[in-house]
């Protein structure tokens, strides 16, 4: 019929199916070599922190009591913002966060399951009720951030957001109690 | 006609429908996978350049995040 026996198509077929199947494996190492090599050397990676909290008396006392909440500075120089994410708000409605140096966030809830990202960063998680959520970031740029809730929450998700102001050092000044509050705008 | 015409059901008579120009078949068993084979390569090769895209301009710009 042809000069050459169905075979040698085959085997030409068989051989492409094997050249794309190579390529596609160097493309799907190469993929998790960016995300490794992302979280080694840039130290981008998904939070992971499992801390358990009682949600029915966070906030009463603890870490999570409303006096607490906001942006303290430790005795160690270490910058750390607490907020409460309920249903329709978070609390405080603005922290203000210090810009070129290590910031960690924490946040938990009350109610139900709440989610924020804080836009133009990679923050970015959940609140589960029952856990406390903790980001670790540092903010480059000098301005109003916008946090909005991401995890529908309720009616009112919609008008669930909070402000983060980036402050540079020099109006980063924490009160005698380590705590920094948002400019008055 | 020999074993191995008998080795696919190609050859045999019954199964053929129309005359074909075996040069012009031979041809097109040699382009078409050459074809598809360019068609998803682009297709692919599109699709990293918009990740590499995204990953150098938007990701790695906002920062750290752990």
């Amino acid at each position: 019929m042809t000069d050459r026996p169905p075979e040698i198509h085959e085997q030409r077929i068989l051989g492409t199916e094997l050249l794309w199947a190579v390529g596609v494996g160097v493309l799907v190492a190469a993929t998790l070599s960016v995300v490794v090599f992302t979280a080694l050397s840039r130290d981008i990676n998904p939070p992971s922190n499992v801390e358990r909290i009682d949600p029915k008396t966070l906030h009463l006392s603890g870490e999570f009591a409303e006096h607490n909440l906001g942006t303290t500075v430790g005795p160690d120089g270490r910058v750390t913002a607490r907020m409460i994410a309920t249903q329709f708000m978070f609390v405080p409605r603005c922290i203000a966060v210090p810009s070129g140096r290590a910031v960690t966030l924490r946040f938990a809830s009350p109610d139900v399951i709440h989610g924020l990202l804080i836009t133009r960063t990679n923050v970015n998680t959940m609140v589960v009720p029952g856990f406390v959520a903790q980001v670790h970031t540092e903010f480059t740029r000098d301005e109003d951030l916008l946090m909005p809730c991401h995890e529908y929450c309720g009616l009112g998700h919609s008008e669930m957001w909070a402000t983060v102001q980036v402050m540079p050092d020099d109006r980063f000044k924490p009160g005698p109690d380590g705590r920094v509050s948002c400019a008055q705008r | 006609m020999n074993s191995a015409d008998q080795s696919s059901d190609a050859y045999r008579p019954s199964e053929i429908a129309d005359q074909i120009d075996e040069a012009a078949l031979a041809e097109a068993m040699r382009v078409t996978p050459l074809g598809a084979a360019v068609l998803a390569g682009t297709a692919v090769a599109l699709l990293v350049l918009g990740y590499l895209a995204i990953y150098l301009l938007v990701f790695l710009p906002r920062g750290t995040v752990g």
